[in-house]
């Protein structure tokens, strides 16, 4: 038999789902959050000239940004997709499937639409083959 | 097979006390059962409520391995652990060990104007419901609130704001919304639109949903009502 902690985790994650959803929308909209200040200034560079710029973006050239990218993808993906799946439910639809809606819509198809993205950034961007 | 039953003592003031105990786990054995034979042969202390047994009260409500369910409708075997924590429902004031005051849950419940306020008091008329009305369809389900808490006690924003409504008064008030002979629907569209109080402060996370041993989808009355006051309330007419 399982552990009392490992017993409610397990449930957790199916009966509790609109509020694991609700959890990574807030966290992911905090690590976007975050992107968009350091996006802000890097562009802000520009203000100081190309130089300037193209310094702050060499940066990002590096495989280990390149991962970070693979990451921010995931990131906007869920986001994006968890935005989706409160909209539809906000409109109406599938409330009383919202558990389904979440692991396999927002979870499921947002996995295949990651892989989609992060599979070429990986190969060409980090192993660059 | 013995099970461990860890139940929560006294008052929830400070850090948590338990006590643990050991019970002959049997075949149809029930939380409520349990607690009954740990009150009866082992210790006389342990406070908790009962009434009907049979999960039509909601007197039993508590905190069951952290998730709030009636301990008269869950089988111990069901819970598939060999460990059970019952704690009183949270985020409401402990009278003793699992026993809770529901009064903050039932201020609310108030606060929505539960009662029914008919159009003509004096209609000696049956009042006609079409098949195909809101009324119809959807009072079934959403009437079978017990008033047990666990829905109020496992929302994070009752938890955060004591001025929100609940989930449970939310769906009263809907139920009389969808009432054809009730004639309080503006104020109480008022109320359930105010903005620390009424539906817009639910996240949408789908607890009390979760949380409700008679499967009221209760997000779904707060998302209908949302979306009817965007409408002014014209959903509700008949």
């Amino acid at each position: 038999m399982n552990s009392p902690a490992n017993d409610v985790l397990q449930k957790y994650r199916w009966r509790f789902s609109g509020m694991v959803a609700w959890v990574i929308q807030r966290v992911t909209g905090l690590l976007l959050l975050f992107y968009l200040f350091l996006h802000v200034h890097t562009i802000s560079k520009l203000a100081e000239g190309p130089q300037a710029f193209n310094e702050a973006m060499a940066t990002f050239h590096s495989p280990f940004f390149k991962l970070l990218e693979i990451g921010l993808l995931g990131t906007v993906i869920l986001h994006a997709m968890n935005g989706i799946r409160i909209t539809l439910i906000d409109l109406g639809v599938g409330v009383e499937r919202q558990r389904h809606l979440f692991w396999f819509v927002t979870v499921g198809v947002g996995i295949l639409i990651f892989l989609a993205g992060a599979i070429p950034m990986f190969l060409f961007a980090v192993l660059k083959v | 097979m013995n099970i461990r039953v860890r139940i929560a003592r006294g008052p929830a003031q400070g850090r948590k006390v338990f006590s643990d105990f050991q019970v002959a786990l049997e075949e149809r054995m029930t939380v409520l059962d349990a607690l009954f034979r740990i009150q009866r042969e082992m210790d006389s202390s342990i406070g908790f409520r009962c009434s009907c047994r049979v999960g039509m009260c909601g007197t039993c409500a508590v905190s069951i391995n952290r998730i709030p369910r009636l301990a008269c409708s869950t089988l111990v075997k069901n819970l598939e652990t060999d460990t059970v924590t019952v704690e009183p429902l949270p985020n409401l004031p402990v009278i003793k060990d699992l026993a809770v005051s529901l009064a903050p849950f039932f201020e609310q419940w108030k606060k929505a104007l539960p009662a029914f306020r008919p159009r003509d008091s004096e209609s000696q008329e049956l009042a006609r419901i079409p098949a195909d009305s809101l009324f119809a369809q959807l009072t079934p389900r959403k009437r079978d609130c017990i008033t047990c808490g666990a829905c109020y006690s496992a929302c994070t924003i009752t938890h955060k704001s004591g001025r929100y409504l609940g989930p449970a008064a939310i769906n009263r008030a809907f139920l009389r919304l969808l009432d054809p002979r009730d004639s309080a629907d503006s104020e109480r569209l008022a109320i359930l639109d105010r903005e620390f109080e009424g539906v817009w402060r639910c996240h949408t996370q789908f607890n009390c949903t979760a949380a409700c041993p008679r499967g009221i989808n209760l997000t779904d009355t707060i998302i209908r009502i949302k979306r009817a006051l965007l409408r002014h309330g014209r959903v509700f007419q008949a």
